[in-house]
């Protein structure tokens, strides 16, 4: 007996009998398929037509169970437009697994006749989430699709948890290092790494020390390098054992540290008010500019004539290489704004303050933090160039007087433990930005779940 | 009145320029003499010479051979640095771009080195190249090298898969997905790192000058401009730092103008945005 045929040419069923067919909830226990299925439905769509637009409410995950359609995430700011084409088996309208009830951020449309089921987004995640631990793994041998889900499960809960929501426990945290470590150690990368930093280190090894090329025997030797820096007792006295190699390093951080927080208490508050007003900016913005081109390290004989201390010189130095990068980028932020949103507060009444506090501070935020990064960058840039030309203590300072006194391996130990040094400080300023922006980077991540 | 202000020949802005640069150079003058007219003298200012001790000290270098060999030298090593960085930082950027092997085995030893600053290099530099002249040029060449490669890379990653889909389906071998997608694609972002790469090499190349110069056979200003500052801060010309100062200042700016030229001459489709 031939069911009852629908508009769209496929045979009646019921939104059980789909799920019992549909990875991945087809290794779901029945009596969870059967609570699913309550709350879901199966529609059929015509050829162009629209399933579900930008802004319509999200709160169901949708699944092609025949047909095709092509689903696509229009296009944002530099994110360009995503367009994928979706067959049997696959799923989309993941935007029902973000937190608050959101809305729609992709269109998908019908490209032949096809049949869509919509899962309650609310269910479906408790069900996988019950599915858990084992089924995951099933679910991760299942192809892309059901990754794609899983995907999208993950990068909605790292959103929940970027906007601070309570995210239900999925998995431990060892379970989620020791996957992390799995993926790592079944990728290429991590071996390639390793052909790459055999290669650096046996040329240096071969050029320096074996072969002893011309120029570059002169060079300090790997070998020395290393037995120096972990030697108990080192012979030119600087080693991880002794305490004078972390009391350059604490030196010269306190020094970028300083000279950091200087320029950010200072440039960010011009920059602002360089943004903010026109007759400001049109007196001081040609001095500023003036000044710019100068780079830093010309400033190092005035600034010993002007400051009282070599101490102070290096800050100073330290200070202006930051604050020009950090006052600059402020300035951009705050011109960045779209005129729009101030012209839009002013019009629904917010005072001069109101507008500063809630439109200019957060708009120009995200450039403020880039000028905060590349501050960073150029504070170190210019502290080992203060230190090796005056000063005491510090890493810079290490390296010149290594130099001076012929003790090689201790240079390339400098050099090392700077570019460490001065990569971890990076990193904060990174992590720092990117937990105040939590909300651009929800955002962001709206963007990549869909 | 708003009539007449608009009908002045000087727009407002650049009026408001000029006055705070007058304003200024005014204070610098009373701020560097407050000793001699004031009787007091204002910390830090005191010590740095007035505008007119400058004027004057940059009048009797002008005319000074040494001066511009100075000039000669920096700038030398700059375009030296700058182009050898050009010539190999653009080939290896799309090369991390395209090839993924080579990006595994290159790319984490090239991120290790990356954030040791340029001038880090300068003693070990010193000690490889035979002469100060090369090794000078070649931390110039760092400064340069690391932020084009960054930036290569990342524009030539950018590029919309669909592109290099398109290309392939309507049958371009692999030289012209190269020449016709991803060069033009990557000039974008080549450029940019270029007018940055500038501004780092004349930070650099000054500090290097001053860590290892020594004056050359043409006397004291013989080994560049950072060396000019530098000797003249150990002889006790206080002026000719300034002047050396606004040297460098000018040379960078004109150098980086100039990329800045070449850059919007080699892209001319982001003009008409």
């Amino acid at each position: 007996m031939s069911g009852v045929v629908s508009p769209g040419g496929f045979r009646e069923a019921a939104p059980a009998a789909v799920l019992a067919e549909l990875a991945p909830f087809n290794s779901l226990s029945p009596e969870v398929r059967r609570k699913l299925a309550e709350r879901a439905r199966l529609d059929d769509f015509l050829p162009g037509q629209s399933i579900l637009d930008v802004g319509q409410s999200a709160h169901t995950l949708c699944a092609v169970v025949e047909g095709a359609i092509d689903a696509e995430v229009p296009s944002k700011g530099p994110i360009p437009a995503i367009v994928v084409i979706l067959g049997p088996g696959d799923f989309f309208g993941f935007e029902c697994f973000l937190p608050h009830p959101s809305q729609r951020t992709s269109r998908a449309r019908a490209m032949t006749n096809a049949r869509i089921l919509s899962l309650d987004g609310g269910d479906a995640n408790a069900a996988l989430m019950l599915a858990a631990p084992q089924t995951r793994a099933a679910l991760a041998k299942e192809g892309t699709v059901s990754r794609r889900l899983l995907d999208a499960l993950d990068n909605a809960q790292s959103a929940m948890s970027a906007s601070g929501a309570s995210v239900p426990k999925r998995r431990t945290a060892t379970q989620n290092s020791m996957n992390k470590l799995g993926n790592a150690l079944t990728s290429p990368r991590l071996y390639l790494a390793l052909i790459g930093f055999a290669i650096f280190f046996s040329l240096w090894q071969l050029s320096v020390d074996t072969m002893r090329l011309p120029r570059f025997k002169e060079l300090p030797t790997l070998v020395s390098v290393v037995k120096e820096w972990f030697s108990t007792n080192p012979d030119y006295g600087l080693s991880i054992f002794v305490g004078e190699y972390y009391r350059h390093i604490l030196i010269s951080l306190e020094r970028v540290g300083l000279a950091f927080f200087l320029a950010t208490g200072l440039g960010v508050p011009l920059g602002l008010s360089l943004g903010w007003s026109k007759r400001f900016r049109e007196y001081v913005f040609p001095l500023f500019e003036i000044l710019r081109p100068v780079p830093i390290l010309a400033w190092v004989p005035l600034a010993i004539i002007m400051l009282p201390s070599d101490e102070s010189a290096v800050i100073f130095l330290t200070f202006i290489a930051a604050f020009f990068a950090t006052t600059l980028n402020t300035m951009l932020g705050v011109q960045s704004i779209d005129t729009s949103y101030i012209r839009a507060a002013y019009c629904l009444g917010a005072t001069h303050a109101q507008v500063f506090r809630h439109v200019i501070v957060p708009g120009a935020l995200p450039f403020i933090f880039t000028g905060l990064q590349i501050a960073v960058g150029i504070a170190w840039f210019s502290l080992v160039a203060a230190e090796m030309v005056s000063g005491q203590f510090g890493l810079g300072y290490v390296i010149n007087t290594a130099y001076t006194k012929i003790q090689y391996p201790v240079i390339v130990i400098g050099m090392v433990t700077l570019g460490f040094v001065g990569y971890s400080s990076s990193a904060l300023v990174r992590y720092v930005g990117r937990r105040l922006m939590a909300w651009r980077e929800r955002e962001l991540a709206l963007n990549r779940v869909c | 009145m708003t009539i007449a202000k608009s009908r002045t020949l000087i727009p407002q802005k650049t009026r408001r320029a000029i006055t705070a640069i007058v304003v200024s150079v005014i204070l610098w003058e009373i701020g560097s003499r407050s000793l001699s007219w004031l009787g007091v003298a204002i910390p830090g200012i005191s010590a740095v010479p007035p505008p007119s001790a400058v004027a004057n000290a940059f009048l009797g270098v002008v005319v000074e051979k040494s001066y511009w060999y100075s000039w000669y030298l920096s700038t030398l090593r700059v375009l030296g640095g700058f182009l050898v960085a050009m010539l190999l930082g653009i080939p290896l950027g799309i090369m991390l771009a395209i090839n993924r092997t080579f990006n595994g085995i290159v790319f984490p030893v090239f991120e290790v080195l990356r954030p040791i600053p340029p001038l880090a290099w300068v003693p070990l530099a010193i000690i490889f190249w035979p002469t100060q002249g090369l090794s000078i040029g070649f931390v110039t060449f760092l400064g340069a090298f690391f932020t084009i490669v960054i930036n290569v890379l990342d524009g030539a990653r950018s590029i919309d898969g669909r592109f290099y889909s398109a290309a392939q389906s309507m049958g371009a071998s692999r030289w012209q997905v190269f020449r016709r997608v991803i060069l033009p694609a990557t000039i974008p972002s080549i450029t940019v790192g270029a007018v940055v790469g500038m501004g780092i090499t004349w930070e650099v190349v000054v500090a290097a000058e001053m860590i290892s110069g020594s004056g050359s056979s043409m006397g004291r200003a013989g080994g560049g401009l950072g060396f000019f500052i530098w000797s003249s801060y150990l002889g006790g010309s206080y002026e000719q730092i300034i002047v050396g100062m606004i040297s460098i200042g000018v040379a960078g700016y004109l150098c980086s103008s100039a990329v800045r030229m070449l850059s919007e001459a080699s892209t001319p489709w982001l003009k008409r945005r």
